[in-house]
């Protein structure tokens, strides 16, 4: 079984490199490409079936369950996401942004961040839409306010948030107050700290341009959109994948009974486990050996940051900002659930 | 060259995903029922943007009007480089996303299990929620019930309204390790697979079917510790063990679907 998950940690890995190629900057690609591109796709696939004939364990039956639900659990969120992406492009104006947004980016923050409201869906959508929003003009500080909060203050999540937990609206509200706060926070430390060239150019957001069908611009940036974030989605469910097959959920228990090692422990544990903000509400309130705030920071933490959307990330702004961005995030999420659920549980 | 990989590609994703949602059941193994629809339509607007992909290609000489507009349209690639004379771009779509091919040829050709015994039996079980009030049992013989409810009754009900009664339950076997009995196991999904959580209930009194197969069980409690309290054993002995196909809400612990 260690053998198997090991195994399966190599493909998720072997994985990765391809993925990074994927960044390299553009040029001439040379002529055999296609032959790369061929191997590329089939290699994994073929490796694939190589070791589930030879090993064929449950081990790697739950691998290839998990990657592939993951995968197909997240594709219809992709989609919207890509196509209001996409729609943005197309069919909105710049002039609307400046319009809704206040002019100055300090004040524009808070204001994109409680605007994540009105995106319903998991994390899976809200990287591409960023995307588009900073390809339109908006500012990057209140684009990334916006991709942080959107996935975790949505009304299905908050919805979720207080089924999960009956009696205990205080949760919902904190999870609320929490996000806000680290999506806020994360996009003024984006305005005092950041630097554009950390962020890859977003090529395809041009808007759109006179004499062109506007319906096409829309199909070929949704498509374009698709499959550059559909890479990135698989490799991240590889990676979510093999973290949740090789760490049994009883090893939880473990960690359950220091208050701060918990809290440092569930946000670990929402990086890696990659679970849909829609769902991870009822995971938390499964971890029932951990203290509300530990639930509580893994209920902020796991929306913002976990391997599936740092994956998407990479690919989207480019690997030099979503390394920076995702430990700065989890920094912060982790500060803002303490000081918040502290005050509020 | 590349528009038509493009183009294969989004096929294949969109029939991966009509063929596991909406020509077989197979997507009831990753995700749950409710997911089905979304499932359809992304599959749907895949093979549609499939189909817009080829289109010109395929007419080159009628050139209809949005895709002569989508020819020079993709040629004009912000970082303008030298492509815009010949209408398509090599740098437009990355390698990775090649990676989309293995969950589509996976859905099409090498679609693994539902999750399992395998998961199960590595899951501490989940809680259940404590439970107030219960209300009295339906008078029928034996009584169909959910493993939740079977254990909220059997831990939490205080009076004791299963004791003697035969109950039937379903789920797929997981082999019980150490000591007599095997466990009648649920996979609940909130969303996907990476929340996974299982619930059990101890069989005994019939040897265990191999791992995963799909039963429903009749029999009573097995007596032990005081009923309607922790100290009571969440376990059945088991009169009739029958086989039964999955039902199609496998990842819910709801009462099964009537079998076809």
């Amino acid at each position: 079984m260690q053998k198997t998950d090991e195994l399966a940690e190599g493909q998720a890995t072997a994985a990765v490199p391809r993925g990074e190629a994927a960044d390299a900057p553009g040029g001439e690609p040379p002529r055999y490409w296609p032959l790369l591109l061929v191997a590329a796709a089939i290699l994994p696939g073929a490796a694939l079936v190589l070791v589930g004939q030879s090993v064929s364990g449950p081990a790697l039956q739950a691998w290839r369950t998990v990657c592939l639900s993951v995968t197909v659990q997240a594709l219809p969120f992709l989609l919207l996401g890509t196509a209001l992406s996409g729609a943005i492009n197309a069919f909105v104006p710049a002039e609307v942004f400046h319009r809704i947004l206040p002019r100055r980016p300090v004040l524009a923050v808070p204001v994109a961040g409680a605007a994540g409201v009105v995106l319903p869906g998991c994390e899976c959508a809200s990287v591409p839409v960023a995307n588009s929003l900073i390809g339109r003009g908006v500012t990057p500080a209140a684009a990334f306010a916006f991709l942080l909060s959107a996935p975790a203050i949505n009304p299905v999540v908050l919805t979720a948030t207080a089924i999960a937990f009956p009696g205990r609206p205080t949760m919902v509200l904190a999870r609320l107050l929490a996000s806000l706060a680290t999506a806020t926070a994360m996009g003024w430390l984006w305005l005092w700290r950041g630097r554009t060239e950390w962020l890859r150019p977003a090529a395809r957001h041009t808007g759109h341009r006179p004499g062109h069908s506007r319906w096409s611009e829309f199909r070929t940036g949704f498509q374009h959109d698709f499959l550059h974030a559909g890479g990135f989605l698989v490799v991240g469910a590889m990676a979510a994948a093999t973290f949740n097959v090789a760490v049994p959920r009883s090893v939880l228990d473990a960690f359950s009974g220091s208050p701060w090692l918990s809290v440092l422990f569930l946000a670990a544990l929402a990086i890696v486990l990659a679970v849909c903000s829609e769902a991870d509400a009822f995971v938390a309130s499964s971890l029932t050996g951990f203290s509300p705030l530990a639930r509580l920071t893994f209920m902020v933490v796991g929306p913002m940051v976990d391997l599936k959307l740092i994956a998407l990330q990479a690919g989207t702004f480019g690997r030099a900002f979503a390394i920076r961005f995702s430990t700065a995030t989890t920094a912060v999420a982790i500060l803002c659930s303490v000081v918040i659920g502290g005050v509020l549980l | 060259m590349k528009r038509p990989l493009q183009t294969v590609l989004l096929a294949l994703s969109g029939l991966g995903l009509l063929h596991a949602s909406l020509f077989t059941d197979l997507c009831l193994r990753y995700v749950k029922a409710g997911m089905r629809p979304a499932l359809i339509a992304s599959g749907a607007v895949l093979l549609a943007l499939a189909v817009a992909e080829a289109w010109p290609r395929r007419r080159p000489g009628r050139g209809t009007e949005p895709a002569a507009h989508e020819e020079t349209g993709d040629g004009h690639h912000p970082t303008d480089d030298d492509h815009a004379g010949h209408g398509h771009d090599h740098s437009a779509v990355p390698r990775v996303a090649w990676l989309l091919l293995l969950p589509a040829l996976s859905l099409l050709f090498y679609a693994p299990p539902a999750l399992g015994a395998y998961t199960a039996s590595r899951q501490a079980p989940e809680a259940v929620p404590e439970r107030e009030h219960f209300d009295p049992l339906p008078s029928t013989s034996p009584v169909p019930m959910t493993l939740t409810d079977f254990t909220s009754r059997v831990q939490q009900d205080r009076k004791q309204a299963i004791k003697g009664r035969g109950i039937q339950l379903t789920g797929f076997v997981t082999p019980g390790g150490r000591g007599d009995g095997w466990y009648l196991t649920r996979i609940i999904l909130t969303c996907c697979a990476a929340d996974a959580q299982s619930i059990k209930i101890r069989i005994h009194g019939t040897p265990a079917l191999p791992a995963n197969t799909w039963v429903s069980v009749t029999g009573t409690w097995h007596p032990g510790g005081t009923l309607g309290t922790k100290s009571a054993p969440v376990a059945l002995d088991a009169h009739t063990v029958k086989k039964i196909t999955r039902p199609s809400n496998g990842y819910t612990d709801a009462l099964p679907f009537p079998a076809p």
